[in-house]
Order: C-alpha cells, then sequence, then structure tokens
C-alpha cells in the first residue's frame, strides 16, 4: 500500500532471482501444420472430376465464401430483413479471420487487430456498434469503445539491437537528423489525413472507394512508395526498417514493391479516433478478428451450408452454383439456383469457380493482383519466457530488421493482476525476400520442422533457450494466397475496376477488390454487393 | 618421456578445468545479480565482463613478480583466496544492496577487479609449473588452454539452464568457492613435497571449505538476513510465492507485513486504516446480509466485518493462498485478525479477482476493495472501467462499495483518477481520507450506484478510532487535498499506473 523504492522493489525481484523460480523442462514440439483450402483449391485449379449432382436448391441470393466479405453481405441482408439467401461456408470458415483454441485459450489463425474506424466507415461502425463493441455515439467522431476490445497498454514495443523500447520507431542511438526525419513523415502524412483533391474527397480515405479520383494525387501510384520516400528525402535507415515493416504486415511486400499512393494509405487513412482510447488506438481479441466474423456470422445461422463453389454460371433467369462438400472423405455435389451470386473469395480463387470471369473486363492474365503468402504460429506457452528486468510484455512485440513480422500475446486484454499460467504467443511470417510464387513453392516442400524454425526466428532472438522451455504446442496455419499487394498501378487496375462495378447476377466481394487485404475494405464490398441485391 | 609421473600432471590439467569454470562463473555471477539488481542487464553485464578481463590481465601481468620456486605454493594460496571471495561475493553483494545501497556499484567493481587480478593469475602460474616440469612449450599451451576453454564452456552452459534457476545465485557463489578450495587442498595434497607448509595449508584449506559449506547450506537463510537488515526487524517469516514476496517482520509488539518490499500494515495502528476502510461502510449498510472482500488476504478487514452479527456470509477472493494461509495458520498473525479466516460464515477463493468477478455471479450488499496500490500495468487493470462494471454486476442496487486509493496527499493525481474511474463506470462517489501515522494520510473512494450517502454520526459498535468527529474530517478534504481535474483511467493508456509513478517518483527523491 505505501512506501514504493526502486531498491526495496527491486530486492524484491532480486529475492525472486535469487531463490531460483524458472522450470528447467526440454520439450520437444511436434507443430500441427494447417493450409486451408489448399488441397480443395489446387483440386479445382487441377480441374478434378467430381461426382454429378445429387441435390439442388432455390433461393433469392448465394454468397459465395464466409471470410469478412460474404459474412458482412449476409449480415447487411438479414439488417434489411432480406431473408432468402444461401450463405456457403467456403473451404475454410471465417478465412482470414479464423481463430483456434487450446483448450479454452483462443489465438487468431489470421488478421488480429482493427484500428478505429474512420468516419466515413461508417459500416464498421455499425458492426461494431451491434457487436457491442461501441457503446455510444457510434456515427460521432469519437465514439465510444468498449474498453476489453481497445488494446491494453503496453501495445506496443521494439526489439533493437538486444534492448526494448516503447513504440515501433527505434528511439535509442538514432541521430538528430534521423529522428527529425520520423518527425517529419509523421507531420506530412498527419497532414495527408485532412488532404482533399480537386472532386472534394479525402485524398486517402477508407473505404478505398470513397478516396479522391484527383489524377494529381493517383499519380502517386505510378510509382512504388521506396522511390517516392528517396524522392522526398527520407531516407533515415531507422525510418525505412519501419515502413518497410509496415508494408511487409499489412501488405506482405518491401516498400520498393507497393504502390507510393498504398503507403501514404496507410498513414494516412487511418484516422479514426475514440472517446476513451489515444491516437493510433486499435481494436483486438485474444483470437484476433474471429469474434467480429462471429458476430457477424451469428446474422446468417439460418442461411448457412457447408461446401464450396466450384463453378458458377450465369442462366436465363439467374445464376447456377455447383458446388461440392466433403462428408466422411468422399464428395458430393449440389446445385444453388438463384437469382443473384456474391462471389465472396479471392480473385485467384474466382478465375476458375467464374469460367467466364473475363466476360466482366476482369483478365486473370493480366489483372490479377499478386498474393503473398503468410504464415501464422502460435506456440501455447506453459508460463511466460522471463523478460529482462523492468521491462513489460507488451502485446505487439516487434524485431527491428527482423525476419519475422513479431508476435502477439493473446492473453494481452484479460483483466486480471497476476499473468495467467498459459498463454499464446502467435507469430507472423511473410516472405517479402522472395517472389509470392517462390514463396508458395517454398512453403509447400518444408518440412514441420523446417516451418517451426523459421516461425520461431524472432521469439528466439528475444528469449532464446527460454522459448523452448515455455513452449508445450504450436499451431501453424500458411496462408500461401493469403493477401493481395497493391503493387505500383494497382489503383489503375481495369479489371478491379471492373469487378467493383459489376451489377448484374454475379456480384463480387472481397478485400481483393481494394487490392489489399483489411477487414474494413474486405467488409466493404460484402455490404455494397448486398446493397445492389436488395436494389 | 620424463621422470615425472603423470598423476601430477593430470592433477594440473583437471585444476585447469575446474579452476577456469570456477573463473567464469564467478564473472557470470556478477553480472547477474548486478543485472539483477541495477537493471539494464546489457551495460551491467558488459561492464562486468570489460572490468574483470582487464583485471585479469593485470593478474597475468603480476604474475611475473612469483618467484620460480613459489609458483606451486602461491597458486594453492590464489586457490584459496579465489574460493573465499568468489564463493561468498553472491551473498556479499546482496547483504551490501540490501544495507547499504550507495556504495553497491563500488563494491562490485571492487570485487571484480580483485577477482579478476586472481583469476588472472591462475593460468600463467599453472603454465610457469607446467614449465618447470620441462614439459614442451606447444604441447603444454595446447594442454593448459584447450581446457581452459573448456571448462568456460562447460560452465556458460550449465550456469544459465542449472545452476542459476535451480541453487539461486548465492548458492552457485558457494558451490564454486568450494571447488576452488577443492583444487587448492587437493594439489597442495598431490604435491605436498614442493608446496611450503603443506599440512597448515591443506588444514587451512580445509576450514574455509567447511565455512563455504555452511554458507551453502544456509543460502536461502542469508537472504532473510540481507532483508532483516533492510526492513530493520526481525523477520519472521518470508516467502517467496509465485506472484509475489511476502515479508512478515517483528519488533517488540509491531508486526509488519511487507509484499515486494512495500509495506502492508503495521500492527501499531492497522486499526485507523482498517476502521476508515470497514466502518464507514458497514455502518450505512445496516441492513447488509452478506459482503464481498476483493484483496485483503491479511483478514484484517475481514476481522472488522465479521464484527456485525448481521453479516451472514462473507467471500474473500484473494489471488495468493500463500497469502491467506500464512493468515489463516500462523499463530501470531491469527491473533491479530482475530482467526478471522476460520469463521464459518466465510469463504476464502484464491483466484484472481478480475478472472473472478468475471467468471462467477451473486450480488453481495456491500463490497470492500483492498487491493495493491496500482504500482504496475498488471494491477492497474484492476482499476479499470471495465473492472469497476463488473463489480457493479456484484453489488446490490443500494449497495455501497469502497475502493482502497493509494493517498491522496502523497500521490494525488492517482488517488483522483481512482475517483474519476468510478465515475466513468457509472458509479457515484463519496471520496475521504484519514491519517495512519505508518503510511501517512491515506485515501479511500465510497461508492454506490444509488445517489445518496451520509457519512455516519455515530457507530453502533466500539471503535479505536472512529467516532462522528473524526468521521466528518475523513470527508473533507483541506485545501492541500482537494480535488485534482484527471483523466479516468484508460486500459488504453493506464493512465493511473502514469499518475502513481510519477507522484511517488515526486515523493522519493
Amino acid at each position: 500500500m505505501s512506501g514504493l523504492s526502486r531498491r526495496r522493489f527491486l530486492l524484491g525481484s532480486a529475492a525472486l532471482g535469487l531463490a531460483g523460480c524458472s522450470r528447467l523442462g526440454w520439450s520437444d514440439l511436434t507443430p500441427m501444420v494447417e493450409t486451408p483450402g489448399m488441397s480443395m483449391g489446387h483440386a479445382l485449379r487441377d480441374h478434378r472430376t467430381l461426382p454429378p449432382p445429387s441435390a439442388s436448391y432455390k433461393t433469392g441470393t448465394v454468397i459465395l465464401g464466409s471470410g469478412i466479405a460474404g459474412l458482412s453481405a449476409g449480415w447487411q441482408l438479414a439488417r434489411a430483413g432480406y431473408k432468402d439467401y444461401i450463405l456457403l461456408g467456403g473451404p475454410e470458415q471465417y478465412g482470414n479471420a479464423a481463430g483456434g483454441a487450446f483448450g479454452d485459450l483462443r489465438y487468431p489463425k489470421g488478421a488480429h487487430y482493427l484500428p478505429l474506424p474512420s468516419m466515413e466507415s461508417t459500416h464498421v461502425r455499425q458492426m461494431l456498434q451491434d457487436a457491442g463493441v461501441i457503446e455510444a455515439d457510434a456515427m460521432a467522431e469519437r465514439p465510444r469503445f468498449d474498453e476489453r476490445a481497445l488494446v491494453h497498454a503496453p501495445d506496443e514495443r521494439l526489439f533493437v539491437h538486444g534492448r526494448w523500447e516503447d513504440g515501433l520507431l527505434p528511439q535509442h542511438g538514432q541521430s538528430a537528423q534521423e529522428r527529425a526525419q520520423q518527425a517529419q513523415f509523421f507531420k506530412y502524412t498527419d497532414q495527408l489525413k485532412q488532404a482533399h483533391g480537386a472532386d472534394g474527397k479525402r485524398v486517402f480515405c477508407i473505404p478505398l472507394e470513397l478516396s479522391s479520383t484527383d489524377p494529381q494525387w493517383l499519380a502517386l501510384d505510378r510509382q512504388n512508395f521506396a522511390n517516392w520516400l528517396d524522392q522526398h528525402g527520407y531516407t533515415a535507415p531507422g525510418l525505412r526498417t519501419y515502413l518497410d515493416y509496415c508494408c511487409r504486415d499489412d501488405f506482405g511486400a518491401l516498400a520498393s514493391q507497393i504502390s507510393a499512393w498504398a503507403g501514404l494509405h496507410y498513414f494516412a487513412a487511418r484516422a479514426g479516433q475514440a472517446a476513451n482510447a489515444g491516437e493510433g488506438a486499435v481494436l483486438t481479441w485474444p483470437d484476433g478478428l474471429n469474434p467480429m466474423a462471429r458476430h457477424l456470422a451469428r446474422s446468417s445461422q439460418g442461411q448457412w451450408r457447408d461446401g464450396m463453389a466450384v463453378r458458377v454460371d450465369e442462366t436465363t433467369s439467374g445464376v447456377r452454383v455447383l458446388c461440392a462438400a466433403q462428408s466422411g472423405g468422399q464428395w458430393r455435389t449440389f446445385t444453388i439456383e438463384a437469382d443473384h451470386a456474391i462471389c465472396a473469395m479471392p480473385l485467384h480463387v474466382a478465375q476458375y469457380v467464374v469460367p467466364h470471369i473475363r466476360s466482366y473486363g476482369f483478365d486473370p492474365a493480366s489483372h490479377m493482383p499478386p498474393h503473398a503468402a503468410w504464415v501464422i504460429s502460435s506456440f501455447l506457452l506453459d508460463g511466460f519466457p522471463a523478460e529482462e528486468a523492468g521491462v513489460s510484455l507488451a502485446w505487439d512485440n516487434v524485431i527491428h530488421g527482423g525476419r519475422g513480422l513479431g508476435y502477439v500475446v493473446s492473453t494481452h486484454q484479460d483483466i486480471t493482476w497476476a499473468p495467467p499460467p498459459k498463454t499464446v504467443f502467435t507469430a507472423y511470417q511473410v516472405y517479402s525476400d522472395r517472389t509470392p510464387q517462390a514463396a508458395r513453392q517454398w512453403l509447400q516442400q518444408a518440412t514441420p520442422q523446417e516451418l517451426y524454425e523459421e516461425a520461431a526466428c524472432d521469439l528466439k532472438v528475444v528469449y532464446g533457450h527460454r522459448l523452448r522451455q515455455c513452449a508445450t504446442a504450436l499451431d501453424i496455419t500458411v496462408r500461401g494466397h493469403a493477401m493481395a499487394s497493391p503493387v505500383p498501378g494497382f489503383l489503375h487496375n481495369a479489371g478491379l475496376q471492373a469487378l467493383r462495378a459489376a451489377d448484374g447476377k454475379v456480384l463480387f466481394a472481397h478485400s481483393d477488390l481494394s487490392g489489399f487485404s483489411v477487414f474494413e475494405e474486405a467488409s466493404w464490398w460484402g455490404v455494397r454487393a448486398a446493397q445492389k441485391v436488395l436494389g | 618421456m620424463r621422470s615425472t609421473s603423470a598423476l601430477p600432471d593430470r592433477a594440473l590439467i583437471l585444476s585447469v578445468f575446474i579452476v577456469a569454470s570456477c573463473g567464469l562463473a564467478y564473472e557470470l555471477i556478477a553480472g547477474a545479480l548486478s543485472s539483477y539488481l541495477l537493471g539494464d542487464s546489457i551495460l551491467q553485464f558488459s561492464s562486468i565482463i570489460g572490468c574483470y578481463l582487464f583485471a585479469m590481465g593485470i593478474g597475468s601481468h603480476l604474475s611475473r613478480y612469483v618467484k620460480d620456486e613459489d609458483t606451486l605454493t602461491r597458486f594453492v594460496d590464489i586457490e584459496m583466496l579465489v574460493g573465499v571471495l568468489g564463493g561468498i561475493s553472491a551473498a556479499f553483494l546482496f547483504l551490501v544492496f540490501a544495507w547499504l545501497s550507495a556504495p553497491f556499484r563500488t563494491v562490485l567493481y571492487a570485487l571484480v577487479l580483485v577477482l579478476g587480478i586472481l583469476v588472472g593469475m591462475e593460468i600463467p602460474l599453472v603454465m610457469r609449473i607446467f614449465n618447470a616440469r620441462q614439459t614442451e612449450f606447444k604441447e603444454l599451451v595446447s594442454r593448459v588452454l584447450t581446457f581452459d576453454y573448456l571448462g568456460a564452456l562447460v560452465v556458460s552452459l550449465l550456469f544459465p539452464l542449472v545452476f542459476a534457476p535451480r541453487l539461486g545465485l548465492s548458492r552457485t557463489g558457494f558451490l564454486f568457492g568450494m571447488s576452488n578450495l577443492a583444487v587448492a587442498i587437493w594439489t597442495t595434497w598431490i604435491f605436498r613435497h614442493e608446496v611450503k607448509n603443506a599440512r597448515q595449508r591443506v588444514l587451512g584449506a580445509a576450514m574455509l571449505l567447511c565455512l563455504l559449506a555452511a554458507g551453502f547450506a544456509v543460502g536461502e537463510k542469508l537472504t532473510y538476513i540481507a532483508e532483516k537488515g533492510l526492513y530493520g526487524d526481525e523477520i519472521i517469516y518470508a516467502k517467496t510465492t509465485p506472484y509475489q514476496r511476502l515479508v512478515v517482520t517483528r519488533w517488540k509488539d509491531d508486526l509488519r507485513l511487507y509484499i515486494n518490499g512495500n509495506l502492508q500494515f503495521s500492527s501499531r495502528d492497522e486499526y485507523r486504516y482498517h476502521e476508515g476502510l470497514v466502518h464507514p461502510l458497514m455502518e450505512s449498510s445496516p441492513w447488509a446480509q452478506s459482503v464481498l472482500i476483493l484483496g485483503g488476504g491479511d483478514g484484517l478487514a475481514l476481522r472488522e466485518v465479521l464484527r456485525y452479527p448481521n453479516i451472514k456470509h462473507v467471500t474473500l477472493v484473494d489471488l495468493d493462498h500463500a497469502m491467506t494461509d500464512l493468515f489463516a495458520t500462523s499463530d501470531t498473525l491469527r491473533q491479530l485478525n482475530h482467526n478471522s479466516f476460520h469463521d464459518p460464515r466465510v469463504t476464502v477463493i484464491n483466484q484472481d479477482a478480475g478472472r473472478w468477478l468475471e467468471q462467477s455471479d451473486g450480488v453481495f450488499d456491500a463490497v470492500i476493495v483492498d487491493f495493491p496500490d496500482p504500482s504496475s500495468f498488471g494491477l492497474g487493470k484492476l482499476y479499470s472501467v471495465p473492472l469497476y462494471r463488473l463489480l457493479a454486476h456484484h453489488l446490490s442496487e443500494n449497495g455501497y462499495a469502497v475502493i482502497q486509493s493509494t493517498s491522496p496527499f502523497f500521490a494525488p493525481h492517482a488517488y483522483w483518477c481512482i475517483d474519476a474511474t468510478l465515475r466513468e463506470a457509472g458509479f457515484n462517489t463519496w471520496p475521504y481520507h484519514l491519517y495512519v501515522p505508518s503510511f501517512g494520510e491515506w485515501g479511500f473512494v465510497m461508492a454506490s450506484k444509488r445517489r445518496d450517502f451520509k457519512p455516519p454520526q455515530h457507530y453502533r459498535l466500539p471503535m479505536q478510532y472512529l467516532n462522528a468527529a473524526t468521521t466528518q474530517e475523513m470527508f473533507t478534504f483541506p485545501p492541500d487535498m482537494q480535488r485534482i481535474p484527471v483523466e479516468p483511467n484508460q486500459l488504453n493508456n493506464q493512465s493511473l499506473v502514469r499518475y502513481f509513478e510519477q507522484d511517488w517518483d515526486q515523493v522519493i527523491r
């Protein structure tokens, strides 16, 4: 209750050290490796023969896919009182918003946070209000959020040259010039948050579709982000490593590989605020975005059907979807006849499912955005590996210039005093050092042990052998085509523009339409497609 | 190839191995201990290693002044010195840190320097002994250095994996000191005809070895002694639990409980704290039958609650069962809490309060929150809007809750932040304070979903501190403790933990 002094405080911890408290277990990990959708996707690509349809269903609208886009479409239809639809789960329930669990400890198997929604993201605000995450003033500048979902302090830290710093930008030992560049960059992107194009729209907006189409700004899409940074004198190595990290984290590629417009969008479009959190706060749950996906899925509970679309054809009266489902190792197929089909699947899948996709203006050969691979590895830990004296574990822990994207702690949001006896650290990997194809090839032939070594690369830098002492299980999720990368020219991709505008019997809804993979974009296209159905 | 037998040579090589292990062990101990105590392990480790290596250089240089005929004797002497100094180094440094904070670094580096010099002399001397025994130079260098490095490897692996976690630092120190002394004894024995005064040396080394063995045996005790120096009083109980370090001290009739070095109560004046915490609430809730206590594992708030015959049931949730067990079983402490844990009306739950509030149901007529101060991010979560909302679910519509809220005088920002957080969570609040001599000015916040609260004018039960006048004073804040504008605690920035740190930083230096 009283009397703090550093000496006494430290003595408490020193006494712990002297008494000796760490255990001496040495367990061998056999990782579980999952490749969601891969075998089904490859069967589709290789035109595997399937048995003839054994059943046929009729409905108003069929939603193909249960990722955020598909679930958002269902949510929007249900909100409008439109119940005559089927939501086909697809090869993986929840897609990139999937979650897993070790016992009652939940963890993400994909995306793990959602930035505070921008003013324009009314659809996201509505969903959050529905889910009880926004408690008041959903459409105001600063809504009030449920604090259990707002990331708790300390939210992020950076491991630089063997020591931890707060935040993700390196500070210690950076020259005055380097710091000045950092400050200048953020001053500039802060200005961009308010910038409007000649058409009166915000230059960088989430959802992307509402951004200004002022050609002066769109010209940024013609060069890569690294190039733009060079031209504007942002050359400080610490800043550039950080920016590369951001691009890898959100886009799966380096600054030199993505559009300058997308690079700036990352910083300038996230202007959401909260009544009860600071700037740049994010929403997160132990299992990443999975609770939001489950919440959205609730509105389509009665409409859900297992199976995946194999082929979509337009008919005179609507669409006919051939679907396949696996039960007990046996494939069976069925057809769904509907007025509308919403293809809520990534475009590398849609190109096979919708054989006539060219007729909508999308030519896979020239319009397909590159998809980066992503590996998500969750370590079940029996206790927390010791941190350096006086340093607190954060929610997001990143290694400056590290090979991976760092790791998040699943129990960070627990409202408890003492750390729980077990926790899950989830590490993220992208392979921006090679082409997406090369990364997928490597991932396909890698042994579980190789994947484990790769997954642990950041954690080993920080904890060394202490990791092995605590880790008791490992779940690796390999996503070969996890996210579209917004390469230069992506805004001018006529194929994507055509699919966004499609307004016939076949509609498209996926974050691929925006060119990069975030919740707000996926849900936007889902809601838009549903609105087109509703007319 | 030579007349000398193989045994002494092998003995010497084994000595090299052990000596090298011990040399590295002392370096690691000093580095680890200073990281524990001073923080910033990179700085501590690199400066300790630098200083140690430099001192070894000095030692190597000094070794030339040892006369040829004395090499074996001096080697044995140095082993004894290294054994004693290195052996006690960890325990000694810890005691120094506990008693005298200022010269700790000086003592640390002086010790590292002396140890380094002595260790630095060992290998040159062994080489000269080999040399004197006409070993070929290339073989000599190769054999000695091989085992030197091998010893270093073994210890560098075993220290973090086995010794430090299993034995703790002070006992590890004693163990390696004993190895040095064993080398001294063994070497003297094997070369008893060459070492001067071999008999006395063996005897002396054996005595020192026994001393270190005793130190090894009571290594844990030394921690207590160090703490006694820190706390000033006799320690009657000390335990490191998975969550905290508990120390109970006694000086004459004054019992004190410290958690992680922070005073929790002094038996001389705890009645003031606990009367102030419990009775304004209980006196205002005459209908109350069930009470929830969060924290308060010492059973003292419980003691006060149980004085009311109208109370039918009390649930006490405290994280640490070592704490509640101690106060339920120790005779001295049971006297202090009037055996409150053995009252049939009491249910004790050892769980994290936050988790328990989330997972259990049950509504109570009164809630008493006696958590430790918000000195860490973990504790800060127990003073948050989500936690207070959970609390509200467990409090009856017209019931009151009281929250221990740190000092409104020493930590005003933290105190008023707790008040603001309770309001943010939808409570009406009535802050109050009182003077506890061993703490200073201390603060509480009365909270309720109802709008009215009147400080009691009288108490049904006899009180030592509370009456109408003192109670009225408690609910009045003098000009130097007025409410200050602060943000409520948000988990996104944990402003309370920062306020608390800043406030107390101003008080302590």
